[in-house]
């Protein structure tokens, strides 16, 4: 029995965990390959045309899965964290995905309510594990590896590349910014003109939590929260010279989050901040161009910085 | 302090009866234009969807018109609509408008928050709760009673021996209604509309199609953006059925009083297709659907605002649905740039597809009044089955 998990959207956050669900019962697990041309055409060709960049994404994942597996998982992931919930297209996922293809292998979809008491959900994890043909007490051993795992957030560790004379923060969905397809290598390009991007993952809980609290509205999407707890976290420390807003075509909860976080760092008067849209169509050029002059822009707005404070250095030094 | 509140459907009509209620001073949104959609999408984040714009180009109407004070719905996800209020206030902040913005939450989420947020509009001798509850029953009783008269004439429109009947009777209903005030004016009032409704002469032998329409609130129930859609079914002999109505989403307890399913009849009926709460009326939609089409209409019709995320879901799931159900399910998308002529083209096509599948014997097509009990639309044949 073959599994297959897409290489899409919430892969990017739980993926290891999955795996090691299915790996603790025994299952051939079938991960879909780094996402090409081939799978967003096919998933933008099939997906209802209204949806999401990363939905279109994820259904041409699926497709590519379709003839190699015997079952996908596809987990409906209802909330990410206590006091929040997912985006409306992660609840509807399983539904969306077995409306994608009659021939689809079919779809398991245990909930994963992260927000919520675990046992309420944790039992259907249990029924997909015995579905699988696991027995009893390794059901219940891989559903207990899988809370465990759960538990807890972990910032991502630093990776070992080299460090750029400047940070960037990059805010945006995991699924889209470390997608190298998707995201047209954007941090590998900002990494190329010389700055480290910093990415959502990368910073740390408490302080993403005591930033998103300062915000008048409270936002109710957990990864939203903490993308915005992260850029006030930013901007707030001047941990970073610039931001890169990137949002996909078609994201709802993007569209409100980036008008709040450009309205919000407006009135701070604090770093620049630039939005990224990307869809399907693989415009490259228009990233290069956009990043060298945001780049540019902001190394120019540092050698103005000190150029200033030399001066007034020079002015209070040499005065009476 | 002058207040004012979005529009949709029967809301001005509610927000009248609210004001004579408890003395507000409050100024009337604008019914929408161009010109509103056009200050809307201009201010509004582009990928917005398209009930905000809608509504920050009214709000931006009414605060020129004089207006101090907006009142705008909140909520708590997932769908955007609960974000609406704080991104409208940044954006009209920004735009240099000095007021106060109010968002209400529902009061079945903090009955306290609620309570405040009112108190700070009210006059004081109103702000006590158990009268403001009282009060508040009262107007949800008549919003209910709004929202019948709507659905019976929905249901008589593609009856109607002379045309304009139903309309006149409609606009009497609502007259008789408004001017009702205590629990038993109101009840008298619905009486009187029933027998007004009564009179409407009616082609019983007339050939019809039953028509579903689904989707999301506020393009449903807003003519200016669904090309007044009902009358437009009704002229062309199409009796309707709603799904969402504005009584059904602030009745406490998902009773839906005016669609006549509960949540639980509608969540039973969406699950094989749509098996979880998306937000907004997405399972709503996906349950409707399914009960329109047991109960053997001849064709469906979702309306959505362009991106709407709980919505866009349910599209993607009426897709499996329209083949697994045997219904001809038009999906409607609108947005700014929508025009008129395009989907009405649709809808024809729509129908003509309908009246085919009838010919040929697929749909049987169904009684479209059952007529014990004065105007009962509703049909009790898919509770019966459940």
């Amino acid at each position: 029995m073959k599994v297959g998990i897409p290489r899409a959207l919430l892969y990017h956050h739980y993926g290891e965990r999955w795996l090691a669900f299915l790996d603790a019962l025994g299952v051939e697990a079938v991960v879909s390959e780094c996402t090409t041309d081939d799978i967003i055409t096919a998933g933008a060709f099939r997906a209802d045309n209204e949806t999401c960049l990363p939905v279109k994404v994820f259904s041409g994942h699926l497709l590519w899965l379709m003839d190699r597996v015997d079952a996908v998982l596809v987990p409906r992931v209802v909330s990410q964290e206590r006091g929040t919930c997912s985006c409306p297209k992660f609840m509807g996922l399983p539904d969306l995905a077995r409306s994608l293809d009659p021939d689809l292998p079919p779809v398991l979809a245990p909930r994963m309510d992260l927000g919520d008491r675990r046992y309420l959900w944790a039992r259907e994890w249990y029924g997909v594990a015995r579905s699988l043909n696991g027995s009893r007490v390794s059901s219940a051993a891989a559903v207990a590896g899988l809370l465990h795992g759960l538990s807890g957030y972990r910032a991502r560790e630093d990776d070992g590349l080299p460090v750029g004379d400047m940070k960037i923060g990059v805010a945006g969905h995991l699924y889209n910014v470390h997608d190298h397809r998707v995201s047209l290598g954007l941090l590998d390009r900002i990494r190329s003109m010389g700055a480290t991007p910093i990415t959502v993952d990368e910073v740390p809980s408490r302080q993403i939590h005591k930033h998103a609290k300062t915000l008048s509205h409270r936002i109710f999407w957990g990864f939203e929260r903490r993308l915005v707890g992260a850029v006030l976290h930013w901007s707030r420390t001047a941990d970073v010279s610039g931001i890169i807003f990137v949002t996909s075509f078609a994201c709802g909860p993007g569209s409100i989050v980036g008008a709040l976080i450009e309205d919000q760092l407006d009135r701070e008067g604090s770093v620049p901040l630039m939005t990224i849209t990307l869809d399907e169509h693989s415009a490259e050029a228009g990233l290069v161009t956009r990043l060298e002059a945001f780049t540019d822009m902001l190394r120019h707005t540092a050698r103005v910085a000190r150029r200033i404070n030399a001066l007034q250095d020079a002015g209070n030094g040499g005065g009476p | 302090m002058k207040i004012a509140v979005p529009r949709m459907g029967n809301l001005p009509l509610i927000i009248r009866d609210l004001a004579n209620r408890f003395g507000l001073e409050y100024i009337e949104t604008p019914s929408f234009s161009e010109r509103t959609v056009e200050i809307g999408a201009a201010l509004a984040p582009e990928f917005a969807c398209f009930p905000l714009k809608a509504v920050l180009g009214s709000f931006v109407q009414v605060l020129e018109a004089g207006a101090d004070t907006l009142v705008m719905g909140g909520g708590h996800g997932p769908c955007r609509f609960g974000s609406y209020g704080e991104v409208q206030k940044r954006i009209l902040e920004r735009e240099g408008y000095s007021f106060k913005m109010l968002i209400l939450d529902s009061p079945s989420t903090s009955l306290k928050d609620f309570h405040e947020g009112l108190r700070s509009i009210l006059p004081r001798q109103h702000v006590r709760l158990p009268v403001l509850l009282r009060e508040l029953l009262r107007v949800l009783s008549k919003v209910v009673v709004f929202d019948e008269v709507e659905k019976w004439a929905l249901a008589l429109r593609g009856l109607e021996a002379e045309p304009g009947a139903v309309d006149s009777a409609l606009e009497d209903s609502r007259e008789i209604i408004g001017r009702a005030f205590s629990s038993k004016e109101i009840k008298e009032a619905r009486r009187e509309a029933q027998s007004r409704f009564d009179g409407v002469p009616l082609d019983r032998e007339r050939a019809h199609l039953k028509v579903g329409l689904v989707g999301e609130i506020f393009i449903v129930l807003e003519p200016y953006f669904n090309f007044d859609i009902e009358s437009w079914l009704g002229r062309r002999g199409a009796v309707v059925e709603r799904s969402v109505s504005i009584s059904d989403t602030v009745y406490p307890g998902g009773r839906n009083p005016v669609f006549g399913y509960n949540d639980r009849i509608v969540a039973k009926a969406a699950a094989p297709y749509l098996s979880h709460e998306v937000g907004g009326d997405g399972l709503l939609t996906v349950g409707a659907t399914t009960i329109y089409a047991r109960r053997g209409f001849d064709a469906v019709v979702h309306l959505l605002p362009f991106t709407c995320m709980p919505e866009v879901i349910a599209k993607g799931v009426l897709a499996r649905m329209s083949s697994e159900l045997d219904i001809p399910v038009l999906s409607l998308s609108i947005d700014e740039q929508t025009g008129r002529a395009g989907v009405q083209t649709r809808l024809e096509a729509l129908l003509d597809l309908a009246w085919s599948r009838r010919r040929k014997g697929r749909t049987a097509g169904t009684a479209a009044v059952g007529e014990e009990g004065g105007w009962k639309v509703e049909d009790k044949t898919f509770k019966a089955a459940q």
